[in-house]
């Protein structure tokens, strides 16, 4: 009788080990729940989330605009070709297909950069909002990264020299205030790679189109 | 007059008492472990993060909606343009400038041969005094991924995060980031969760291209190796990528006149 009380006793407890091991495993990955996030980077998630959020009203009503201007073209009986052109100039300025002027940021970089401190030093840009760059003449496009060249770093086959510059189109205060941030790249980089940067806010900037042709070669378009 | 228990059973009774406390020990150490750091004493502490939980969700469901209707205004710009007036000729032209223009620029979706992989977090134990991130898929990961896929060739990316009910996979164009928001991953600012998985369509051999590459052997191989970061990848005949949906309007600038 005391044998079996004993072997029951055992399951139990071995039961419960069980079940607390599987519990504290499944609490050490990683957390996946807002809930688990802390109130930092929950203002953080909610900062960029509402800043995105901005910028899809921004486009949204643009493109109300242009169904608008579409509609009222096909009532006056005017060729709304000259809204299609519109249509396709916005396009192109946006994938970096042509020039684009507007304000934002001039930097000038020195330092040990390797590949992956540029393309982070654009990441950064563009989750700053930036709206076009440009490193040196060469125009950033989805497809741009950094590679090592044979003797420099290369941007779409491009060489850039030891000290560059960097524009970028966008909220002149908006992208300065994210880069420039406490414990933000352009620190980073001061301290990892000794980097120097000289930032200036500029009313006009002219970035050039891409000279690389993004044609696909093997994608084809699907509906 | 008192029974002696036979001196044979002391010693079993000395030897249960400790394994019982021993297992009562571990169960107090596991059960306190669990306690710390289970949900609902992280709910227990952060029950003032409620209202930022409920924001940032709310945030999601805007964004999600935004979107929406961002896909369903451009379908109909499309039909205004197939449909323009003017002369045929002229319309074709523009039509064919458009088409290149959205697939140059990833507003259009795209299929061909390509590559897909998945990364996701170590499932190794982390073992005492080492730390736990360098088991989990980091930002750099994802963008060393990227940037070894662009550099082998991919003509389009995609990324999505999460099992099943996830976002839609995220097209990478001009404007898009990958960026790190505590323990979230957000690609073109929709917080993605692992695993991982991207796809790119690009020319035939791409998949051993991208695996010569020093962006993904630099680091991310080393750390698949290193912490055991769940990875694998394969080339495939054909991969469909969805266009991208989202602003495509520059608000700070615009494109420099043709004339200029």
């Amino acid at each position: 009788m005391g044998a079996r009380v004993a072997q029951v006793s055992l399951f139990a407890v071995a039961l419960i080990i069980g079940v607390l091991l599987v519990g504290q495993l499944r609490s050490q990955a990683r957390p996946l729940e807002l809930s688990s996030l802390s109130a930092q980077e929950l203002s953080a998630l909610i900062e960029t989330l509402a800043a995105r959020n901005v910028e899809l009203r921004d486009g949204l009503a643009d493109l109300r605009d242009q169904i608008g201007d579409y509609e009222r073209a096909g009532v006056q009986g005017q060729s709304d070709l000259v809204i299609s052109e519109e249509v396709l100039r916005g396009i192109s300025g946006f994938g970096g297909l042509v020039a684009v002027q507007g304000q934002g940021i001039r930097m000038e970089a020195e330092g040990s950069f390797d590949p992956v401190a540029v393309n982070d030093l654009i990441q950064e840009l563009r989750n700053a909002g930036a709206e076009a760059i440009a490193v040196d003449e060469i125009r950033i496009t989805g497809r741009s990264v950094a590679v090592l060249g044979t003797s420099a770093i290369e941007i779409d086959g491009v060489p850039i020299g030891p000290s560059f510059e960097v524009s970028a189109i966008g909220s002149p205060d908006g992208l300065q205030a994210a880069i420039e941030r406490p414990g933000g790249i352009l620190q980073l980089f001061e301290q990892s790679i000794d980097a120097r940067f000289t930032l200036t806010q500029v009313a006009q900037l002219r970035l050039p189109a891409t000279e690389r042709d993004l044609t696909p070669t093997a994608a084809r378009a699907v509906e | 007059m008192s029974r002696r228990l036979p001196a044979r059973s002391r010693v079993p009774s000395s030897r249960w008492a400790v394994t019982i406390a021993a297992a009562l020990g571990i169960i107090g150490f596991v059960g306190a472990a669990q306690w710390n750091s289970s949900l609902g004493r992280q709910e227990f502490i952060t029950s003032a993060q409620r209202v930022l939980v409920s924001e940032a969700q709310q945030e999601q469901r805007q964004q999600e909606q935004l979107r929406a209707e961002i896909e369903a205004a451009e379908i109909r710009i499309r039909e205004f343009q197939e449909a323009a007036t003017g002369s045929q000729a002229a319309r074709d032209r523009l039509n064919e400038a458009l088409i290149a223009a959205r697939l140059k620029t990833g507003l259009v979706g795209i299929s061909g041969p390509g590559m897909v992989l998945e990364i996701a977090d170590s499932e190794r134990q982390v073992p005492v005094g080492e730390s736990a991130t360098n088991y989990i898929v980091l930002v750099d990961d994802l963008r060393d991924i990227v940037t070894a896929l662009w550099a082998a060739g991919a003509e389009g990316i995609t990324i999505s995060g999460g099992l099943t009910e996830g976002p839609p996979p995220e097209r990478l164009v001009a404007t898009s980031s990958i960026y790190g928001a505590g323990a979230a991953i957000l690609v073109n600012a929709v917080p993605l969760s692992p695993p991982f998985r991207i796809e790119a369509v690009g020319p035939e051999g791409l998949h051993d291209r991208f695996h010569g590459r020093p962006s993904f052997i630099g680091r991310v191989a080393q750390r698949i190796e290193a912490y055991g970061l769940q990875f694998a990848s394969e080339a495939r005949d054909e991969v469909t990528l969805p266009a991208f949906i989202g602003n495509t309007r520059m608000r700070w600038g615009a494109p420099v006149p043709v004339n200029d």
